[in-house]
């Protein structure tokens, strides 16, 4: 653990991490919560995955 | 075809004549962009001067941008559209119309604009030739392209923040082009000059291309 | 005249999702990489010579703006196969895959001017590459402002095709003219990719090259089918407010409808 503190530019890869887990793990997250929506309006014969 | 252009760019720069609109809003918009730089950078310190081509491309680019949005708005009325498209004129050559009317706009505005430079930030021309082929190249560019995705939105309610969002974006190359040109021709840049003016070309044929091949696909009926 | 107002849509389904057999396999194996490389990329691996460990930047950066190239050619493709076909399916996914384009690229710009501050001194250099994916970072949210836009759709779909299908060419003029222009400059092309690198590292760089195209995929799909969804709905929403202007007009018909679902 210790390892991983004393990072050099430990601030610049968290940032960047976190950047990217945030933003696709928030659009997936948006995206299937629309989709949840969505499935409840829409009749299951229109679909064509299940 | 070019019976269709050369039909669709008399009528709009027969409506420009009766109208001037161009005259009258677009050439001092520009002047006031060039005079508003020169408050922005101090004319005393050299800055000017050196960034004299790239401001005059810049204050070209918002006019063509005012250029392009006048000219859809020509025929924006309800009907106007349907009329034309009805009339059996050929897409390839309304685009040409389109596009020769806005270049022939933009090219006037240049030339004052170019007198302009010279008188106000004391720009030393050197290379006249260079400057006029780059002009010529650059500004079918510009209508080129502002035609395309002028018809792009024009379908759309609000097109006056979308027009410009699309193309600007798209004219960045015209822009470094004709700007790394024209300083040849001022006689402050590196570089040949003319290779830029050759890039310039390219894209002006590119993008007349590309404007006639989709015209007509943008014109649909719904 | 009066109808009354209850829900006219058939009964409502088990509320169900965009989920199917493959983004639950796409999604675990998702999610078991996602782990690891953070793992690899963050613990296991090495830290860089040169750049200490602002080169675990990499194993995000990288990744994101290849798939983010896949992105754009996709939707180039889609649009180019709608204008010809005009099936819904190609216009759904021309919009998914611009969107996942835009993030990814908004992410990989993001990502590569946090690598380029430790490793360059500077957020941001003027070069070709920086130059033109900012440029098609801007492209692209025109296109999703254009996609929002209220307008007919079947004109909105035939606007967003020809500015997908213009995507690729226009983000290669500004590269290849800001190369150009850097090239006279002589920079140093600060922003190629170290290619020496090795062993585990270059595990860790494929990895997550990999594991990133597998999240690309789940998102692509699930977005794809949220899309399809729309279109659906829409037409859904039509039909019942065309049914429902029928019975208004006549009354006597009978037919039981309500008002169109909000």
């Amino acid at each position: 653990m210790t390892t991983v503190l004393a990072m050099t530019h430990a601030g610049y890869v968290a940032a960047g991490w976190i950047a990217t887990v945030g933003i696709l793990g928030g659009y997936a997250f948006a995206t299937i919560r629309k989709g949840r929506r969505l499935s409840r309006v829409v009749p299951p014969e229109e679909r064509r995955w299940t | 075809m070019l019976a269709d252009a050369r039909l669709v760019a008399g009528k709009d720069l027969r409506i420009e004549w009766r109208s001037r609109v161009g005259i009258g809003q677009m050439v001092p918009f520009a002047v006031l962009v060039l005079v508003l730089f020169a408050f922005a950078l101090d004319p005393d310190r050299g800055i000017l001067t050196r960034a004299t081509a790239g401001l005059y491309w810049v204050a070209t680019l918002f006019a063509g941008l005012l250029a392009v949005q006048r000219a859809f708005a020509l025929e924006a009325a309800p009907g106007v559209r349907e009329a034309m498209r009805l009339s059996g004129l050929d897409p390839a050559g309304w685009f040409l119309g389109k596009a020769a009317a806005i270049a022939v706009q933009l090219l006037l505005l240049e030339a004052v604009l170019g007198v302009g430079v010279i008188v106000l930030y004391a720009a030393d021309l050197q290379g006249p030739l260079l400057l006029l082929a780059t002009c010529m190249a650059a500004t079918v560019g510009i209508a080129a392209a502002g035609t395309l995705y002028g018809v792009l939105a024009a379908g759309l309610a609000v097109r006056d923040t979308l027009v410009p969002l699309l193309l600007l974006p798209v004219l960045a190359p015209v822009l470094l082009g004709a700007t790394r040109a024209s300083e040849a021709a001022l006689g402050n840049g590196v570089g040949d000059g003319w290779s830029w003016c050759g890039l310039l070309a390219v894209f002006a044929v590119l993008y007349t291309m590309l404007g006639m091949t989709f015209f007509g696909t943008l014109l649909e009926e719904t | 005249m009066t109808t009354t107002p209850t829900e006219t849509t058939p009964p409502a389904p088990p509320a169900s999702s965009t989920s199917s057999p493959l983004t639950r396999v796409l999604g675990t194996l998702a999610g078991v990489g996602v782990v690891l490389v953070a793992w690899l990329g963050l613990v296991a691996s090495p830290r860089d010579i040169v750049q200490k460990d602002s080169v675990r930047l990499i194993y995000v950066h990288v990744p994101a703006v290849t798939w983010m190239y896949v992105a754009v050619f996709l939707c180039a493709f889609a649009s180019f196969m709608w204008l010809r076909k005009r099936t819904d399916g190609w216009d759904v996914l021309a919009a998914s895959a611009a969107e996942l384009a835009a993030l990814l690229t908004g992410l990989g710009l993001i990502t590569g001017m946090v690598w380029g501050r430790p490793t360059w001194g500077v957020y941001w250099v003027w070069d070709a590459r920086l130059t033109s994916t900012a440029i098609l970072f801007v492209l692209l949210l025109g296109y999703q402002a254009l996609r929002r836009y209220p307008a007919d759709p079947q004109s909105r779909s035939r606007m967003a095709a020809v500015l997908g299908l213009l995507l690729v060419p226009n983000a290669a003029i500004v590269h290849f003219s800001v190369d150009w222009w850097r090239g006279l400059h002589q920079d140093a092309t600060v922003s190629k990719i170290d290619v020496s690198i090795e062993g585990l590292m270059l595990f860790t760089l494929a990895a997550s090259f990999v594991v990133m195209g597998i999240v690309c995929a789940w998102l692509l799909v699930h977005r794809f089918r949220v899309g399809w969804l729309e279109r659906r709905a829409e037409r859904h929403h039509l039909d019942a407010a065309l049914a429902d202007r029928q019975a208004d007009a006549d009354p006597s018909a009978g037919v039981a409808v309500g008002g169109p679902s909000s």
